[in-house]
């Protein structure tokens, strides 16, 4: 029996060994943060759970493909990012429908961002950041909401650290711009 | 939308302390920040239950895939054929395929709609027990496209109607070796699977009947 604890290749190794219900030790580590992910991506809860649960069964049945469980998290998130890619193109675009969104229903433009509630701040910047391309999106997401260095950002996005750089300071500017637009 | 000062993303990539920055790029910092915040909070559902019962309705067979194992395998199991054919002879059975197919297809069945195409599968799986498709287009779920093999030849097909564009695929066959994950070895295209194993999806393109002859 492995206990919760565990590090992941050790886990891995179980499952791979024939202990399926190992996994519910991954997926507990890493569900919230891959259902965090998905819904910053697509902006949809519903449609954020679908896309985790499919990439964590699938995950499960290709273990033995991830090449180093060691840095099983950046494949999880690799593999979530690829699903959210997909919903977004079944959809025809990369970007959230701003439908999808609430939009903040704030009193006038001369609010400060102190004074505003808590329900107004979270419409307010998941409007903005729905707002942003698929791929500064995921950069900012990554970077700054679950805390990623730029290597593992590589790692999970396929893309080249100075392209994720420049993605994810222009997607700040972005962010910035919408926000003083409505709290200064 | 302008772009901000390099100080301030300075600060942000955490190599410059934001207690130093202008009052006004202070204020930028604290906003981003608070954003950033709200953005943390985690959603408050799971999907734990629902995946651990489609793993433990479907368990797949799970093992590393180390070079003497994969040798077993390959030569216990039933496997897809691959069959290297001069072009002008490639181009000859996939027009026999496509008539077999078109003579095949049933007038009865799902007719496609504008934006929709007729998709033929068809792979050589003997000893298999069954064997579905599973694909971007059915968001790679189990149970929904089923193969058939009727006459028990080791061929297996199935015909569907799907939306136009490019769709990626997988067969799911299942054989006395347990569930295997199988590239379409006709397909002729491929895109990375996105594991980072440099395993490959096969690549099918739809084209909407209203664009076909």
């Amino acid at each position: 029996m492995v206990n919760d604890g565990a590090p992941d290749i050790e886990v891995v190794a179980r499952v791979l060994g024939g202990d399926g219900e190992a996994f519910g030790i991954l997926i507990r580590r890493y569900e919230p943060g891959l259902l965090r992910f998905a819904t910053r991506m697509l902006g949809n809860p519903d449609a954020a759970a679908d896309a985790v649960a499919e990439s964590l069964v699938r995950a499960y049945r290709h273990l033995a493909q991830c090449r180093d469980p060691g840095r099983l998290r950046s494949w999880l998130y690799r593999i979530t990012g690829n699903r959210c890619r997909s919903h977004l193109a079944r959809r025809h675009t990369n970007d959230i429908s701003l439908s999808d969104v609430p939009a903040p229903a704030l009193a006038d433009g001369s609010d400060t961002w102190a004074v505003l509630e808590r329900g107004e701040q979270v419409a307010l910047v998941e409007r903005a950041l729905a707002a942003l391309p698929a791929e500064k999106r995921e950069a900012f997401v990554l970077k700054h909401v679950e805390g990623m260095s730029y290597e593992e950002m590589a790692t999970v996005t396929g893309a080249r650290i100075p392209t994720l750089k420049m993605r994810v300071h222009r997607a700040r500017e972005a962010l910035l711009a919408a926000l003083e637009e409505v709290v200064r | 939308m302008s772009p901000i000062d390099p100080r301030l993303q300075e600060a942000l990539d955490a190599e410059r302390d934001p207690g130093h920055l202008p009052v006004d790029l202070r204020e930028a910092y604290a906003l981003l920040a608070a954003a950033t915040q709200v953005l943390k909070v985690m959603p408050p559902v799971s999907v734990a239950s629902r995946v651990m019962a489609e793993i433990r309705q479907n368990p797949a067979r799970v093992e590393s895939d180390g070079p003497a194992r994969r040798l077993i395998r390959w030569l216990g199991g039933g496997r897809a054929v691959t069959v290297r054919l001069r072009p002008v002879w490639t181009l000859a059975l996939a027009a026999g395929l496509a008539a077999v197919l078109v003579l095949q297809w049933p007038s009865d069945g799902p007719t496609p709609g504008v934006a929709q195409g007729i998709a033929s599968f068809v792979g050589h799986f003997p000893g298999a027990r069954s064997v579905e498709v599973v694909g971007s287009f059915n968001n790679w779920s189990r149970g929904m496209l089923h193969l058939n093999d009727d006459d028990g030849d080791g061929i297996w097909h199935a015909n569907a109607v799907l939306p136009a564009g490019q769709h990626e695929y997988m067969f799911v066959v299942d054989g006395e070796n347990g569930e295997r994950w199988v590239a379409d070895p006709l397909a002729g295209r491929y895109v990375d699977d996105g594991f980072g194993a440099g395993q490959q999806n096969s690549l099918l393109i739809v084209r909407p009947v209203s664009a076909q002859p």
